[in-house]
């Protein structure tokens, strides 16, 4: 785990670094991702559809300990991650699509995070009373929200601001991503070297499971291709700090370990996942921007823009 | 047939100038480009007059008094500091950037000649154009200086000066980007022959103007119009590259040529034009940089349009009300969603040129953007505008429009007689803007211009009202067992497939039929074979259009603005054949 001041520094450095992103957008970005909103509700279906499903599935399936199941459980019902955003940022993702999916995943995690709890809690018969802290969800969304505003401001007042904004904010998430992964292995070695197989899987396969879905059921679901990939990042990237703070609120002693353990471990692999398939993504945009550059535009008439 | 002379002579398109388009041209208040650019930085001193728009929305801006300041400077250097003549050629390289147009005014201030040279030029490349210009000076982008190395001692210039893209942006944002270029994408090699930066030669310029107290008018006060601007390569007809003599008159003709076409919707310092194209092609250095600086508008160059998503920023922060481009650009702009979702409001038109506008391309900007996109044609041998589609009244798809005022137009056939109403004929032009001639090539000269009519080597047809329309190029007209074919035809069948990106198409010497038809094609995606070339073919053209080979292949060889270029492909063929 971090300690207390290192968890504040990355606090602070997460504002700078959505401060940067929110630099790389302008509201008419926002107004583009509205202008198909189904997007946005594609995107909570499977956070909220997908992922705790894929949660409880994975937990019945693997047949993991019921305290360890309780750690899935509670993984797969969190909101979006705000790395997601960072990800998306660097796959040439749709960000503002990605920023309004967080900001509304966590919006409703107060009313939906106990109910979806209490549903899949009952089903598994573990116990489903657990303590959502509001202030810190709340605090989540003011983190992600005022440094993104005040970006977009930044960029609308001068460009060359915005824009180096914008690059110390992308050269921040690049050096934050590096630290997370390499200060938590070395720190979390002995607990990596005593872990089952099971949990591992659990642990690793929440996330690449849940952005698979994602994307397939996005594009089922008619969104383009880079709507997918982004709503699939943002499906398999999960609030690990959330799900930590919440398992410290409710449990303690022994069981409180137990519970920790998948949302530990899943905070550490989705950054490695995440990272490798932001790299792919990244790859695939590249070619389709370039492929469109060069695409003919269709003879027959097209709709008309809204 | 009855037809003469006359039919062209009467002019018929005149009508459709409407009362936007003035018929005659104002009259001449400048002889020189020098003192059009003077009196313009004077009357919009304050005003931004250029600026530089990276990808990621850095900028670096330059008000008319700045330009003034920095242009005087670089003349003065290159007079007093390099100690060049009036008249001297100095060759300037580099993509669009800031320091363009300080360079490239600060020539023309001077009374030097501008030699506008693509960076992108390989080193044989660059001798040739340098070698047969006889330029004295070079000023060349940091990115590409490492290309002179082996150029420079067989070429007459005498200092290099080397400018960069960020050139007079604020300091952080400079030396993040330059930052990015040498780290992240490699650059910017080093540069290993001896150079003067273009900020010293400025800081140089400005302590001899200074010193000398000089009065940087003096240096062209007794040029006349006939005096030379620019010489502007082009590949032109023979393959080798020649440079067209473009003269102060030239240009200056033209520039109020192409801009009684728009004036109706251009507000003196009230426009913002985008400059995606090169400014040291023709077409964006006349209508981007010279029409809009006479005019007071703020003009935002864009280093490179390619991929389209590096222009998104400068639709973004900029009200753009003018656009330039090529049949391409426009299309790349419609195939993005930041583009069509908020197409820029403050559009009041676009213009095209270049190469031929598709119409399905056309209609979907006029859907979007709710402006229309007049297709110019022009050349670089006439400076280049010839002849636009208004931007009021009656616009014809397919057409490159009526003739500029002041331009007479004829189409002829191969013993020079004016074709008849309605035939193709070789589009011939006469008027103020068509080029002294050909720098040192007399020959080339003469087949190119006869008592005043520039040749253009361009087939086209002209209808009762006077709108043409581009049939193809004389010299790409294949002539199959008697059947004259143009190219253009048979490419514009094989591209309406969906599976072709694009296609070219040439003649090729054949024992049976003289010459057959040869097309080579760009797949938009895997899978495309021959046969299905060929059965599309045969199902809309006849038998003697049928192209005789085909091959499918990755790419075609381009000009810089993006025109396939059938001489290559027919020279790739010769090669073949002869190895």
């Amino acid at each position: 785990m971090l300690t207390e001041l290192e968890t504040r520094l990355l606090g602070v450095l997460m504002m700078v670094i959505m401060l940067g992103m929110g630099a790389s957008l302008t509201f008419k970005d926002f107004r583009i991702a509205f202008r198909k909103p189904q997007g946005i509700l594609v995107g909570l279906l499977c956070q909220y559809g997908i992922m705790p499903l894929l949660g409880y599935l994975m937990a019945v399936l693997i047949g993991l300990p019921p305290a360890v199941a309780v750690g899935l459980l509670l993984m797969g019902c969190m909101p979006g991650g705000t790395t997601s955003n960072i990800f998306t940022y660097f796959s040439k993702g749709t960000l503002a699509l990605s920023i309004m999916m967080t900001v509304c995943s966590t919006m409703v995690a107060v009313l939906m995070v106990p109910l979806l709890l209490a549903f899949y809690g009952g089903l598994m018969k573990v116990p489903s009373e657990y303590v959502i802290p509001a202030a810190n969800v709340a605090q989540v969304l003011v983190v992600l929200l005022v440094p993104t505003v005040i970006g977009i401001a930044l960029r609308k007042w001068n460009p060359n601001v915005g824009a180096v904004i914008e690059m110390v904010g992308a050269l921040l998430g690049v050096f934050v991503i590096l630290f997370l992964i390499g200060s938590w292995v070395p720190r979390n070695w002995s607990l990596l070297m005593t872990t089952a197989s099971p949990v591992y899987l659990a642990a690793i396969g929440l996330g690449i499971l849940g952005m698979l879905l994602g994307y397939f059921l996005s594009r089922g679901l008619k969104q383009d291709k880079r709507r997918a990939r982004t709503i699939a990042l943002e499906t398999g990237i999960q609030n690990g700090p959330l799900a930590v703070l919440i398992v410290t609120l409710t449990f303690t002693g022994t069981m409180q370990q137990q519970v920790l353990l998948i949302p530990v471990l899943y905070s550490l692999f989705i950054v490695i996942t995440s990272s490798a398939v932001t790299v792919w993504f990244r790859g695939i945009t590249t070619r389709e921007e370039i492929a469109r550059d060069q695409a003919k535009v269709p003879a027959a008439p097209a709709p008309a823009p809204a | 047939m009855p037809t003469s002379a006359a039919e062209y002579d009467r002019q018929p398109w005149t009508k459709h100038y409407g009362d936007d388009i003035a018929k005659q041209l104002p009259p001449q208040r400048h002889t020189h480009l020098a003192g059009l650019i003077r009196d313009c930085e004077q009357r919009f001193a304050g005003q931004i007059a250029f600026t530089t728009c990276m990808p990621n929305g850095m900028h670096g801006s330059l008000t008319y008094a700045q330009v003034a300041k920095h242009s005087d400077a670089f003349a003065v250097y290159l007079r007093e500091c390099v100690g060049l003549a009036a008249g001297a050629r100095v060759a300037v390289q580099t993509p669009n950037c800031l320091a363009y147009p300080v360079v490239a005014f600060g020539v023309l201030k001077a009374g030097c000649v501008l030699v506008n040279t693509n960076p992108l030029y390989t080193p044989t490349e660059m001798e040739h154009q340098f070698r047969d210009s006889g330029a004295e000076a070079l000023v060349i982008v940091d990115m590409f200086a490492n290309k002179l190395e082996h150029v420079l001692p067989k070429t007459g210039i005498k200092q290099v000066i080397v400018c960069q893209v960020p050139q007079f942006f604020p300091l952080v944002p400079r030396a993040l980007i330059r930052a990015v270029m040498k780290i992240w994408n490699r650059v910017l090699p080093p540069i290993g022959i001896a150079h003067v930066l273009l900020k010293q030669a400025l800081a140089q310029g400005e302590r001899a103007k200074q010193a000398k107290g000089i009065d940087v008018a003096a240096y062209t006060a007794s040029a006349g119009r006939d005096a030379l601007a620019a010489l502007q390569y082009t590949g032109g007809t023979t393959g080798v590259s020649k440079g067209a003599m473009l003269s102060h008159g030239n240009l200056l003709s033209n520039l109020d040529q192409a801009l009684a076409m728009g004036r109706a919707r251009i507000a003196d310092g009230g426009e913002c034009v985008l400059t995606a194209l090169p400014l040291y092609h023709i077409f964006a250095f006349q209508f981007n940089l010279l029409c809009f600086f006479s005019c007071g508008a703020r003009n935002v160059l864009a280093p490179s349009p390619r991929p389209i998503g590096n222009l998104q920023r400068a639709f973004e922060n900029y009200p753009l009300t003018w656009v330039s481009g090529v049949n391409t650009l426009f299309n790349a702009l419609l195939n993005e969603e930041w583009f069509t979702a908020f197409p820029p409001r403050h559009l009041k038109a676009a213009v095209a040129g270049g190469a031929a506008l598709q119409s399905a391309v056309a209609q979907r900007w006029e859907r979007v953007t709710g402006t229309r996109i007049a297709e110019g044609y022009g050349l670089t041998e006439a400076s280049p505008v010839v002849s636009f589609n208004p931007l009021t009244g009656l616009q014809k798809p397919d057409s490159i429009g009526i003739p500029v005022p002041g331009t007479e137009v004829r189409l002829v056939d191969d013993a020079g007689q004016p074709a008849a109403l309605g035939q193709p004929g070789e589009l011939t032009v006469r008027g103020p803007q068509v080029m002294a001639g050909y720098w040192q090539r007399a020959e080339e000269t003469a087949a190119m211009i006869r008592d005043g009519w520039l040749h253009t080597g361009d087939i086209a047809v002209m209808d009762a009202e006077g709108y043409f329309r581009i049939v193809d190029r004389k010299k790409d007209m294949v002539l199959v067992s008697g059947f004259n074919v143009y190219p253009n035809e048979i490419e514009e069948v094989i591209a309406q497939m969906d599976e072709v990106l694009e296609v070219g198409v040439i003649g090729v010497p054949d024992a049976k039929s003289g010459e057959a038809l040869r097309a080579y094609v760009v797949p938009q995606a895997e899978g495309l074979t021959e046969e299905a070339v060929r059965a599309h073919c045969r199902k809309h053209l006849t038998d003697y259009k049928l192209p005789k080979g085909i091959e499918i292949r990755r790419e075609l060889p381009k000009t810089p603005i993006g025109k396939i270029l059938r001489k290559e492909l027919r020279a790739e063929y010769a090669r073949a054949g002869a190895a």
